[in-house]
């Protein structure tokens, strides 16, 4: 049996609520508003209440998916991996590094968004890196 | 947010424009409500009858896009009784001329025949703001998401400086961001035009700093912004997009001039943890993990950076964003070699200014509020408490502008579009969450009942929705929310989704798109 | 002042009486429920007060109930105060939880929180830690029953017209446990509206609590319109008494109400 409370922020709005996703034997089972939350002191609106419920949505995506023959295949990690490098390298050399863009994501942590912006800048060599910062 | 969530509480009077604050940022509410306990007055400006502008001592509805008049209308009432801050304005402002030249010519009859709200709701809220000890203003993407965006955001700042309510405690011109890390995604460079902590990529010192911490030449030419981007794809200048965690088929304005863009792109990488319908143009797509499958920190709209914890391992096969990009960077060529977020936030720490005091140790319980310059500082509650970064505070003289759409015989009705309390965003993740989902299973048109009548629909009909840019098909649902003329819809349902209609004409400054208005014709749907 | 829980958890973990205990603990910075199953390691473990006594409340009983749905066969410790005790006492009766397998470690509450919450019985029957606090009656109750019929209600209909129907009063509340919940059901108040039908959806709310709150005022910390909550239960709490001499977690057995609640039941 294993059974933990794990402390932790919203992924919906920017309030910052902090709670505590209840996990038992790997399953999320609920969530528990954290009282020492500096935004939400013990509170939490509607959506975080559930947000453990779409994390293990069976709609989640699970393997990679390459495009062959028109459709989206499953296909293992270093095929597709494989593929978005070599064809990246490819464009970019025939193109220059401005052929390239990349959206990072205010859903995503702070250190994969400096990730993807150093990815871009430093690995492919532009600027073109941008998010939805405005809707 | 220039201060922070829990001033908002101790203010004397609290000014919400263009926010939706009971659903988008409910837990900002909260502290609205508790200042209203306190004896706060509560102006709501909104052109819907959203539910805080219930609770407000004073709503008024003013016309879409119209914002910059209401606001030029409310300082000058403020400077013709002479309620504003003069020594505020001198010590710590400049501008003043220009910007009361500018004021001058917005009487309220004239800004009431603009907007749509009366002298006397002009004066009350002036009064208002202007009289009480301490004013907060939160604003949201009712103020941002319009051509005039930037104008519109200036001139909430130059009411807040010609009262003086800046820099001190439960004041400020507060936007709250729309999605949970927006400011984190901002701060960590994903823009552009900028580095981490807003250090322009073509500012050389900024350039040799990160050529030197990277390892690595960098451009110092500015990148394309996202709809830059989406105009690149479609005249072939961008052939490689790579999309995380986010779906601007259905986010991004015009999406049948989104869906071309995409569909023109030699390689799509769509990056997400639900399968959506930007994903389904992609040639290849690489499953995410979500929030409660990582470590690592969100940055809230108070400047508040705190921890995510990694609660259960990847479903399926996916894998942490961080490990994705870790390995196709090494596949490019490029080494990375993190072995955690913790490590990443080092390196964050040591090249961000803001958040050059910033640690995992320091971030045990409520988090740290940036700017965090060093290991010792204890973060920052409100900004500009010792002046403006720029030194003194710039007054900007600003005229109001139409909307870059304006309703005509063939599209006589007003639309926007907004946000509802159960779902999010392009509703991935909420319409995969079977409570949510059974709160609002489908979208709709909101729209006054006299508009209605006229048009003979009722209660749940089927309707068809046109714009210059396409058609959708909704219910209708039959309120008082908006006036008549305005019709609203939520942008969360794929089915019905509100982008098709809305109108990619940007701010020129910051490529924000008129979300907030466009002309759209309602019909009965066959 | 843990030592004596400590002490007492310690000796059950060791005995091997229970598989787990589920107390607080001070982890990451944050005070929140946690489970305890090594004897040896106890140390941050803690009674939930931060700045003020009994600042950190979590509903234990209802978290033993997820935890004992998928380990019925095993024992488990519980902290309770004197509310939470109440509260196992009801969810006995009404069979969600299984007497033989909790054994509850009591901390009496001091007289600070037992002001705050007008605590009727501020302690257990038995605890390790802790004084007997003086019992405390409902002033908030009295002043509003104070009010005349008509201000009344529209002081309830101002409060309730705050509420964002973030379900928080149900989801925190350790005695709902209904797998259907009237407060979703859609002929009886409309979906997808902010405030929600007010006074229908606290009244449903109210209604169903009847004979069943056990009066632990989580309902009320948990409100992000701060609604006094509590002070509404303790009202109906208080007619239900006076009708039916019955009151959840004081009197013994089940509700006089229990037609009503086992429709909910079900
Ligand atoms: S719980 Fe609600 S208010 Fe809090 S961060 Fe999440 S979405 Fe925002
Ligand atoms: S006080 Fe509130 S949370 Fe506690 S039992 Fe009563 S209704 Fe439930
Ligand atoms: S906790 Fe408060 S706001 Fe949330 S549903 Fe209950 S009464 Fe409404």
């Amino acid at each position: 049996m294993d059974y933990r409370t794990v402390p932790t922020t919203c992924t919906y709005c920017g309030c910052g609520c902090n709670f505590f996703l209840e996990v038992l034997d790997g399953r999320i089972i609920g969530t528990i508003p954290s009282k020492s939350g500096p935004a939400n002191q013990g509170k939490l609106c509607i959506k975080g209440w559930h947000v453990h419920q779409f994390v293990q949505s069976p709609e989640r995506l699970t393997r990679p998916l390459l495009r062959k023959n028109g459709n989206l295949s499953e296909v293992s990690w270093d095929e597709a991996l494989d593929y978005t490098a070599s064809r990246l390298k490819e464009i970019t050399s025939a193109h220059g590094s401005d052929s390239a863009g990349f959206f990072a994501s205010a859903k995503l942590t702070n250190e994969e968004n400096y990730l993807i912006q150093k990815f871009a800048r430093a690995a492919v060599g532009t600027n073109n890196v941008d998010h939805c910062a405005r809707l | 947010m220039t201060n922070s969530i829990a001033e908002v509480e101790d203010a004397e009077c609290i000014f919400v424009i263009g926010s939706n604050t009971t659903s988008s940022h409910p837990l900002v509410a909260t502290r609205i409500f508790r200042a209203k306990e306190k004896g706060a007055k509560l102006i709501v400006a909104d052109p819907r009858e959203v539910h805080i502008a219930k609770l407000a001592d004073l709503h008024v509805q003013h016309n879409l896009g119209t914002d910059v008049a209401l606001l030029n209308g409310i300082m000058h009432v403020i400077l013709e009784r002479n309620w504003h801050d003069r020594s505020f304005i001198e010590e710590r402002t400049e501008g003043f001329d220009d910007f009361k030249r500018v004021i001058d010519r917005y009487p309220p009859d004239k800004v009431a025949e603009i907007t749509g709200v009366s002298p006397e709701d002009i004066l009350r809220i002036a009064e208002y703001y202007a009289s009480a000890g301490t004013a907060s203003i939160l604003y949201c993407m009712g103020i941002t998401q319009h051509t005039t965006g930037v104008d519109n955001v200036k001139s909430l700042a130059n009411l807040a400086m010609l009262t003086g309510n800046v820099g001190k405690e439960s004041t400020g011109v507060n936007p709250l961001r729309g999605q949970n890390n927006v400011q984190g995604a901002c701060d960590m460079g994903g823009l552009p035009n900028v580095y981490p902590g807003y250090q322009p990529v073509n500012m050389l010192d900024s350039q040799k700093k990160f050529e030197s911490a990277w390892n690595a030449t960098l451009s110092d030419r500015v990148g394309l912004t996202i709809p830059d981007m989406l105009s690149g794809l479609m005249d072939g200048s961008l052939k490689a997009l790579y999309v995380i965690g986010e779906n601007p088929l259905m986010s991004d304005p015009d999406s049948h001039h989104v869906e071309k863009a995409l569909k023109g792109a030699e390689l799509l990488v769509v990056q997400d943890i639900f399968m959506t319908p930007t994903a389904e143009l992609a040639h290849v797509v690489l499953p995410g993990a979500s929030f409660a499958e990582k470590d690592g920190t969100f940055t809230n709209t108070e400047r508040r950076v705190l921890r995510v914890r990694k609660a259960i391992e990847p479903v399926g096969e996916s894998r942490t964003d961080w490990e994705i990009i870790q390995d196709i960077s090494n596949r490019l060529g490029y080494a990375m070699d993190y072995d955690g977020p913790e490590e990443i936030m080092k390196e964050i720490a040591a090249v961000t200014p803001s958040y050059g005091g910033i640690s995992y140790d320091r971030l045990e319980g409520p988090g740290l509020q940036w700017p965090c310059p060093d290991p010792e500082h204890p973060g920052t509650k409100f900004l500009h408490k010792d002046g403006f970064a720029r030194g003194k505070g710039l007054f900007h003289a600003i005229e109001y502008q139409e909307p870059a759409e304006v309703v005509d015989e063939e599209y006589p009705l007003w639309m926007t579009t907004g946000r509802v309390h159960v779902h999010y965003h392009t509703g991935t993740m909420t319409r995969n969450s079977p409570s949510l989902h059974a709160e609002m299973p489908e979208g709709y048109l909101e729209m006054n009942h006299r508009d209605a009548a006229r048009l003979g629909i009722c209660q749940g009909d089927l309707v068809s929705v046109t714009s210059r840019r396409g058609t959708i098909n909704v219910k209708t649902q039959i309120t008082e929310r908006v006036r008549e003329g305005v019709v609203f819809m939520p942008f969360h349902f794929v089915e019905s989704s509100a982008n098709v209609l809305t109108n990619p004409a940007y701010d020129p400054v910051v490529k924000i798109p008129e979300y907030k208005v466009c002309a759209v014709r309602v019909e009965k749907a066959a | 002042m843990t030592q004596n829980v400590k002490k007492k958890v310690k000796e059950l973990l060791e005995s091997g009486k229970i598989k787990g205990f589920l107390g607080l603990c001070q982890k990451n910075g944050h005070i929140g429920p946690h489970l305890f199953c090594d004897p040896d390691d106890l140390e941050s473990m803690v009674l939930g007060d931060e700045e003020r006594p009994g600042d950190s409340r979590y509903p234990l009983n209802k978290l033993l109930i997820h935890i004992a749905r998928s380990y019925p066969d095993e024992t488990f410790g519980v902290l309770v105060r004197g509310c939470d005790e109440r509260g196992l006492k009801t969810l006995y009766t009404w069979n969600q939880l299984n007497p033989d397998k909790v054994i509850p470690v009591g901390v009496a509450c001091p007289q600070e929180l037992a002001d705050a919450c007008e605590c009727l019985r501020p302690y257990p029957e038995e605890f390790v830690e802790g004084e007997r606090a003086e019992e405390r009656s409902s002033a908030s109750v009295t002043k509003i029953s104070g009010l005349d019929v008509k201000d009344r209600f529209t002081s309830w209909m101002k409060e309730f017209a705050r509420c964002i129907k973030c379900y928080g009063c149900r989801d925190i509340c350790p005695m709902c446990f209904c797998n259907e919940c009237s407060l979703e059901a859609e002929e009886l108040i409309h979906t997808g509206e902010l405030p929600p039908e007010i006074p229908i959806f606290h009244l449903v709310r109210a209604v169903h609590m009847a004979g069943r709150c056990i009066d632990c005022g989580l309902c009320n910390e948990v409100c992000p319109a701060d609604i006094p909550l509590r002070t509404l239960y303790k009202k109906v709490a208080d007619i239900i008494d006076e009708e039916f001499n019955y009151r959840p977690g004081y009197s013994e057995g089940k509700s006089p109400l229990n037609i009503l609640g086992s429709a909910a039941e079900e």
